[in-house]
Parts: C-alpha cells; sequence; structure tokens
C-alpha cells in the first residue's frame, strides 16, 4: 500500500467496467423509416446505450446494452424491435 | 431547453458497464441524477443495490468518474453533513453533496441519522431510490414495502400471505422535518423528475433538500424487465406514488390524478403480488386513498 499516493485507494486503477453486453438475450434493432425522433428510448435506457448523434437523430450502440428490452417497449412508434441475438456481439 | 435535451448533452458520470440487473429501475435512476448533477460532486451510496453494483468501486477502480464514498447502512446523513461542513467551511460551497440510498438505508437503518441531519438542516440532497424492500440481499420485506408483497421474510403460505403491514410513507415524514425541499418522482415521468432533481440540487446550496424516487425492481418484484417504466407509470396514475413537492411555499401535486385507475389495475402482472385476495387489495385502495385524500388537503392550489 505504501506506493499508493492517494489518501483513499479507489480510483487509482481506473474505471470499473464489467463486460455487460455479454448478458444479451435479445438485441434491440431500430427501424429508422418508423423512427420519429422524439428521444423516449434516450430518456429511459438504464444503460445510457442509446447516444443522440450530431444531425439530432439517434442510435443504439450495443457496447454495453443488456439487452432488457425497455426501449422496445417504451417506443410510441414501434420503432424497436427485440431480435434474437445470434452467436456473439 | 427541454429536458430531452439535457439528458442528450449532458455527460454520463457512471461507469458504461455496472453490475446493476437487466432493466434496473435504480441504475436509471442514477444516470439520469448524476447527468444533471454534473463533474462537481461528491456522492455517497451506502450499501444496498447501487453499492454491490460496482459503483463505489472494484479492487482499487472506481465506479464513477466523480468521488464516491461508502458509507455504513446507518450513517449516511451524518457522514455527508460531515463532508458537507467541510466543503462549507474550506469556501467550496458550490459543491454538490449528494446521498443515494435505497429504501432500507433511508427508511429502517439510516432513519435515525437522516432524520437528525434534516432537523438541522444540513446542506445536501438526500435521495432515495424506493424499490421497497432490501434488493441486494435477496429481496427481505422493508418498511416500504407494500402489504402483501411475497418477500423472502414475508413468505405466502398457509400462516401468512406476504406482508401483513401497509407501507410506511415516508416523503411524508421528512417534508414535515421543515427542510429546504421535499419532492417525490418517478421514472416515468421524467420531465418531472429532472425538474425536481434541478430544484434539490438548487435548494440543497442553502439547506436540506430529500428526494423520493419510485424504482421499480424486475427481479425482486418478478415482471419482465421491459415492463418497468410501464409499472412506474400505472403507480402514478393509480395514486400507489403520488408525485408532489413541498418548497417553501407550500405542498403542490404535480400529477393530478383525474382518472385513477384502481389498485387491481396496478398490481396486474407483478409477480410479488400474485397472491393478493380481494380483500388484501381493498385494504391497499382503501390506504391508498387515504393517503391522496392527506396529500390533496395539504396542496394548495
Amino acid at each position: 500500500m505504501a506506493e499508493h499516493l492517494h489518501i483513499t485507494p479507489i480510483g487509482n486503477d481506473g474505471l470499473y467496467i464489467l463486460d455487460t453486453a455479454s448478458w444479451r438475450v435479445f438485441r434491440p434493432v431500430m427501424n429508422k423509416e418508423k423512427c420519429v425522433e422524439c428521444g423516449m428510448c434516450l430518456t429511459y435506457c438504464p444503460v445510457n446505450a442509446i447516444v443522440g448523434t450530431q444531425d439530432k437523430k439517434y442510435e443504439i450502440t450495443y457496447d454495453y446494452c443488456k439487452g432488457c428490452g425497455i426501449c422496445a417497449n417504451e417506443c410510441k412508434k414501434g420503432a424497436i424491435d427485440m431480435v434474437l441475438e445470434g452467436g456473439t456481439k | 431547453m427541454s429536458y430531452i435535451d439535457v439528458l442528450r448533452e449532458a455527460k454520463d458520470q457512471v461507469t458504461p458497464g455496472m453490475s446493476a440487473c437487466q432493466g434496473c429501475g435504480g441504475e436509471l435512476i442514477l444516470r439520469t441524477v448524476l447527468k444533471i448533477a454534473g463533474k462537481n460532486t461528491i456522492i455517497g451510496i451506502p450499501p444496498g443495490c447501487m453499492a454491490g453494483a460496482g459503483v463505489v468501486g472494484w479492487n482499487y477502480a472506481n465506479g464513477l468518474n466523480i468521488p464516491v464514498h461508502i458509507p455504513l447502512l446507518d450513517n449516511t446523513a451524518s457522514f455527508l453533513t460531515g463532508l458537507s461542513q467541510m466543503y462549507e467551511r474550506k469556501g467550496r460551497s458550490d459543491v454538490n453533496i449528494i446521498g443515494f440510498a435505497g429504501d432500507g438505508a433511508t427508511a429502517d437503518c439510516g432513519f435515525q441519522s437522516l432524520s437528525a441531519a434534516a432537523e438541522r438542516n444540513e446542506k445536501m440532497l438526500y435521495i432515495c431510490y424506493d424499490n421497497e424492500g432490501y434488493m441486494n440481499t435477496g429481496y427481505q420485506r422493508s418498511s416500504t414495502t407494500t402489504k402483501g408483497s411475497r418477500t423472502s421474510t414475508t413468505p405466502i403460505g398457509s400462516v401468512i400471505n406476504g406482508k401483513q403491514q401497509q407501507q410506511k410513507y415516508l416523503p411524508l415524514i421528512m417534508s414535515m422535518h421543515n427542510i429546504e425541499y421535499c419532492a417525490t418522482a418517478s421514472p416515468s415521468h421524467m420531465s418531472d423528475l429532472v425538474a425536481k432533481v434541478q430544484k434539490g440540487l438548487e435548494a440543497s446550496k442553502k439547506g436540506f433538500a430529500y428526494l423520493h424516487i419510485f424504482s421499480p425492481c424486475p427481479t425482486g418484484w418478478a415482471y419482465p424487465s421491459n415492463k418497468g417504466i410501464e409499472i412506474a407509470r400505472n403507480a402514478v396514475k393509480a395514486n400507489v406514488f403520488p408525485l408532489w413537492e413541498m418548497d417553501q411555499d407550500g405542498y403542490k401535486l404535480n400529477f393530478k390524478n383525474k382518472n385513477p385507475i384502481s389498485v387491481g389495475e396496478f398490481v396486474k402482472g407483478i409477480g410479488k403480488f400474485k397472491n393478493l385476495t380481494g380483500e388484501d387489495i381493498d385494504s391497499i385502495q382503501k390506504y391508498t386513498n387515504k393517503r391522496y385524500e392527506i396529500l390533496r388537503r395539504l396542496a394548495i392550489g
């Protein structure tokens, strides 16, 4: 412990990140034609896996998405489908 | 700036991969709160789901991009009092001091220190994410568990049929401490939640602010992980979780419910309420109506 300069050791080794994408059974797929860019998916995604793009649109990122399906359930236009994950991410 | 733009532009302060369950309400609330609070924040997270999910860090790594500490289950508010007073003395009262505790660490174990800190009007924002039980250890009953819930300490069987007592309504108790700001919020009503967190952070510079946020739990409550927001919305619609706020002007109902749905409709599809009898539902409905009537009479306008 002597080599640590911090008062508490927390944070010395950077950020604690878990590979949560490997939990996914169903993958959300956005249908860009049905999407009206309301932003409800971004609002309700617990993992913050949905990001706003430069041109005011929304995109699903799959690096940490756990596949809970809240985005598909909350989308008023039914623009997100949950499809069975095939193979690895 | 609408609330969606606020959430869209803000930087996420939480680690991207944390081990909260799929569809966890608490994770959504934590990310939303810290998006609004920003970098200039110190947070205390007592043992509970959010601490257990790796947010406080593991093996010398941090779970957040901001300083985080794990106090004991029963001293979150007193721990934050020390932090708050120290930063005040250093002339850095711009730092947001936030406590983020579950209902066990708020209503049961941590209530003594919380009540004392509220009475002293210490400058902090205390947030309770209410998932109605000790979820991190396998859903034991807490004082905010709804009557009739199946938990591991109040199982369904021939002797008892779930929890036998009505839930304790903590936010109203906290508001009676004459604190700076007190409110309830639900992740289903996100614009309301964002406004309340902003208001709470502002009030925390002047005194004690308390937020009670409904947090559905797919694992403990036994419902499909995609239904969380729907259940939170139904709880507000059924007056099981009324949305109101208390500031220096008095009480205000934020969601005036003209045609509330029945408790029977709210409990549909939630596994922990599977064994409710008609009698149980009636008694929850009666308690819900009584509580809403108290709030309606307290509210101005």
